[in-house]
């Protein structure tokens, strides 16, 4: 079969569909388009709490011109780096979030900088901060004093607890750590594995990823969008409360509703899932593959592509396959496992297309499509060629910090897409610029 | 000067929410979404006063009004529809129908938004894709949600969150180095979380529209989403290493981890700045390790974190949860107990804040559901209604928008152009409830 062919039986295509193909292909690059916070100027105070660079990158990917503000010394954010691999004294998280900002040195600390701060902030759209709360206010620049003298400003504060209520009070000395976002916001608690493995695994395992932080920042920067998509319709401006501890549990709801209707914590359940199965990963001859063909006529395909078609009676519906009772599905994790072990990756990728392929074309339907894929690591992630084709990955380079990968240009939209324009992030580089265009 | 903490407890109070206006009132969304990604783009839209339109096929529904966790349903839907499809309108239409696409069309020509998250290119077949809406409506705002997105050689692969967790690499993180003992992020974050995204880029079209009033088309690759999030890309790039995985510690700081105390409880605890080191240091009484090393790079190296981590966990072994959160109020450093399911819905700073909502639902009941992630003061996200069984909002939309009488409505029944439930649960209503006496669902216009 030819590859248009099956394109073809994948996806009926309409009769627009070369048209279709150059307007995808043109929403690739960013270059040459507008950007939609072109007008909206950021202040970030953020300090030694990403999730506040996470927020002030993202609005300065789509166009806002974001002022960082540190401290001489630099933001101590800039030394939080995997094994302390820094270039020019600047950790690789902060690298990340260096898209498109500029650098100005002012020490909140001290009353003469504050004056500063107000005249920037009188002049701003939107400031990110995340001291202890009230700190700002003490200081005579929180919301309550900016909000005077501008009354259309989005000001956003992250904190561990938020800015009000009894908790955010008793833990104002706390400070804030994408860890223990993470542990007071339900997600370690559901990750490892089960009771009976032993102990560490049976602990509550912290996400290999900075979670905590980036849904933080994204939150941050999703509710700082609302608030000024209200500023531009009424003018008038809002405060934005984020608090990390919320992070995970408001973001999927899961820890809420399933603590309410079941009475207790779920327990750990390792590689499972609790509603669907098989939805997770089998080893094979050359590493693993991710498996997902929970409903039933996905199943019955994943069986028949495994050759073990017999074993249909025992499994036949979902409520068969969930994981409520541990020895039965370690039973069918094994004889999964069992057959995956004799194939390559490649090979069970290929024949979980072609079944899907040939049930597709079926007249009849409901022949399921199991789904498999190899699992990847970022190192071999950035091979695929399908992240080149839509150029998720560019290359930076900068007097200081050399030449590095970022992941960019995440979003493709038609008309105002977010772009990374460049990345460098030498403390109070842009003194002179912010000087003189905002506070002469 | 009024106490910092009781000017925001007044801006932000909770019992005002309802109150308080709604910065999308007035906005309509389309929404042909299913599962989860999608429809938390859509959900967020309504979270913030837009009017969320969701189809579903008739007597089939989203596939999601069966995900139930271990099999149970709660009062015959799934809580975790619930929440991913709150205060949006149920409208059940068999989009095969060629009447049910005039209807489509019909309602794209008022809408504003649409989201969709079928294989590529599939609302284009089917005539309701971004080429033919927006010559409908040239200020309609189009996101295509897929895990590889439109645009690519993988883009007809099917996906879900567990692929898009795959392909990103992200599932290969979190667990511990040097073994094969690895977990995929729970509770289909993979989801959630390109969710949110999808609605940041929406907002985003949205105010570019105030300024040209020309809407836009968007997509947005789930697994591009999970690719921005983490910094192995750049890592690999600076020092030809792979990251890696780094168990229960953030080698990002030292000390950190998730600790056991010596009354079994969990507890995690990071120093991200120097002053923390030194806190941390102080309070576990090695004040000597302040000077060892004053240098954070220093301190990151993997051999020296061991040594922070060891005598972390030697301390935490020996002292209570209880005794650790006065340590950390005092010393002030990073310092979180792990939170489960319970101790997160019945946690009464959560309740107060307005983070965990205790919902009352005409039709479920009591329920306890997430409130918004960020509180804004004067236009906070809120929630008007739970999830709706299938077809549910049918008469409403049809008269209320679209201005069909109930002989119309009832040929478009006898055809089958809409629909409702059958006896399954999760699409039916629940057994108690009196569906012939609900108003909305037997509306009768005005």
């Amino acid at each position: 079969m030819s590859k248009k062919e099956k394109e073809q039986i994948l996806v009926r295509y309409g009769s627009s569909r070369k048209e279709r193909e150059d307007f995808l292909k043109a929403m690739i690059s960013p270059e040459g388009k507008p950007e939609v916070l072109d007008d909206v100027v950021v202040l970030d105070v953020s300090y030694a709490n990403m999730s506040g660079d996470i927020a002030s990158s993202i609005f300065a990917e789509f166009g806002a011109e974001v002022i960082k503000i540190e401290p001489p010394e630099g933001d101590p954010s800039r030394k939080v780096t995997p094994y302390g691999v820094n270039r020019n004294g600047v950790g690789i998280p902060f690298i990340m979030e260096a898209r498109n900002k500029r650098y100005f040195t002012l020490d909140l600390s001290k009353e003469s900088a504050r004056d500063d701060f107000k005249k920037l902030a009188a002049k701003a759209h939107i400031v990110i901060e995340t001291f202890k709360p009230g700190q700002m206010d003490s200081w005579g620049i929180g919301y309550r004093q900016l909000s005077q003298i501008n009354p259309g400003l989005v000001y956003i504060a992250i904190s561990p607890y938020g800015q009000y209520g009894k908790k955010a009070q008793e833990f104002i000395n706390v400070p804030d750590s994408d860890i223990t976002s993470q542990a007071a916001s339900g997600l370690p608690a559901n990750i490892g594995d089960m009771e009976h493995m032993g102990e560490p695994y049976n602990w509550p395992l912290k996400a290999g990823v900075w979670l905590g932080w980036y849904i933080t920042g994204i939150e941050a920067a999703l509710g700082g969008a609302v608030a000024r998509y209200y500023m531009q319709a009424t003018g008038e401006g809002q405060m934005v409360d984020v608090a990390t501890a919320d992070a995970f549990a408001s973001l999927v709801g899961y820890p809420v509703t399933m603590g309410f209707t079941w009475d207790r914590a779920r327990p750990r359940i390792g590689r499972h899932d609790f509603a669907i199965y098989p939805y997770g990963f089998w080893p094979c001859k050359d590493g693993m593959v991710a498996i997902a063909a929970g409903r039933d006529h996905d199943f019955r395909g994943l069986l028949k592509i495994l050759k073990i078609w017999k074993e249909e009676d025992d499994w036949r519906y979902v409520f068969d396959r969930i994981p409520d009772i541990v020895e039965q599905v370690e039973k069918l994790y094994k004889m999964i496992a069992d057959e995956t072990m004799k194939y390559t990756s490649d090979e069970l990728v290929k024949m979980a297309v072609d079944y899907s392929i040939k049930s597709a074309k079926s007249k009849w339907r409901g022949g399921g499509v199991p789904i498999v894929m190899k699992v990847q690591k970022p190192v071999t992630t950035m091979q695929n060629p399908h992240w080149a084709k839509r150029k998720s990955f560019t290359e930076f380079e900068d007097s200081q910090l050399g030449k590095f990968i970022m992941p960019a240009n995440f979003i493709k939209m038609s008309d105002s897409p977010p772009r990374v324009k460049w990345v460098r992030c030498g403390i109070g580089q842009d003194n002179a610029y912010i000087l003189d265009k905002y506070l002469k | 000067m009024e106490d910092y903490f009781n000017y925001t407890k007044n801006l932000f109070d909770p019992t005002k929410v309802q109150e308080k206006p709604e910065v999308f009132k007035g906005l309509r969304v389309l929404d042909f979404t299913h599962v989860v990604y999608g429809p938390t783009t859509a959900k967020i839209l309504g979270q913030y006063g837009a009017e969320v339109i969701k189809f579903e096929l008739p007597w089939v529904g989203d596939l999601w009004r069966f995900g139930v966790l271990w099999g149970s349903f709660w009062r015959h839907s799934s809580v975790c529809f619930h929440f991913v499809q709150y205060g949006k309108y149920f409208f059940s239409l068999n989009l095969k129908l060629p009447k049910a696409k005039e209807i489509i069309l019909k309602m794209a020509e008022q809408a504003d938004v649409v989201v969709e998250n079928f294989a590529a290119g599939t609302t284009d077949a089917w005539g309701i894709g971004y080429s033919q809406l927006s010559k409908a409506n040239p200020g309609i705002i189009y996101i295509s949600c897929a895990t590889y997105g439109q645009y690519g050689p993988m883009r007809f692969f099917p996906g879900w969150d567990l692929l898009a967790q795959a392909a990103s690499g992200v599932i290969s993180l979190t667990g511990y180095p040097d073994t094969d003992k690895y977990y995929k992020l729970p509770d289909y974050v993979g989801d959630f979380l390109p969710g949110n995204v999808g609605a940041l880029a929406v907002i985003m079209a949205l105010n570019q529209r105030k300024k040209t009033g020309k809407g836009q088309y968007i997509d947005l690759a789930q697994t591009e989403a999970l690719m921005r999030i983490i910094p192995n890309f750049t890592y690999h790039s600076i020092t030809g290493e792979d990251l890696g995985r780094s168990g229960n510690t953030d080698p990002t700081m030292a000390p950190s981890g998730i600790f056991k105390t010596c009354d079994g409880k969990f507890v995690a605890i990071a120093a991200v700045t120097d002053e923390q080191y030194k806190a941390i240091c102080e309070a576990m009484g090695h004040p000597e390790l302040v000077n060892k090393y004053k240098d954070t790079f220093e301190r990151l190296k993997p051999e020296n974190a061991k040594e922070l981590y060891d005598a972390t966990a030697k301390w935490v072994g020996t002292s209570s949860a209880g005794n650790l959160v006065e340590l950390a109020k005092k010393h002030g450093f990073s310092f979180a107990v792990v939170e489960d399911d319970y101790d997160i819905t019945n946690d009464e700073w959560r309740r107060e804040r307005g983070s965990v909502i205790v919902f009352t639902d005409d039709m479920y009941g009591k329920l306890n559901i997430p409130g918004p992630s960020a509180m804004l003061s004067k236009t906070p996200g809120r929630i008007k209604w739970l999830s709706r069984p299938l077809g549910y909002h049918n008469r409403y939309i049809l008269k209320k928008i679209l201005g069909y009488s109930e002989e119309e409505i009832k040929q478009l029944e006898k055809e089958r152009v809409v629909g409702y439930w059958d006896d399954r649960p999760g699409i039916k209503p629940p057994v108690y409830y009196d569906i012939e006496k609900d108003p909305i669902f037997n509306y009768k216009g005005e």
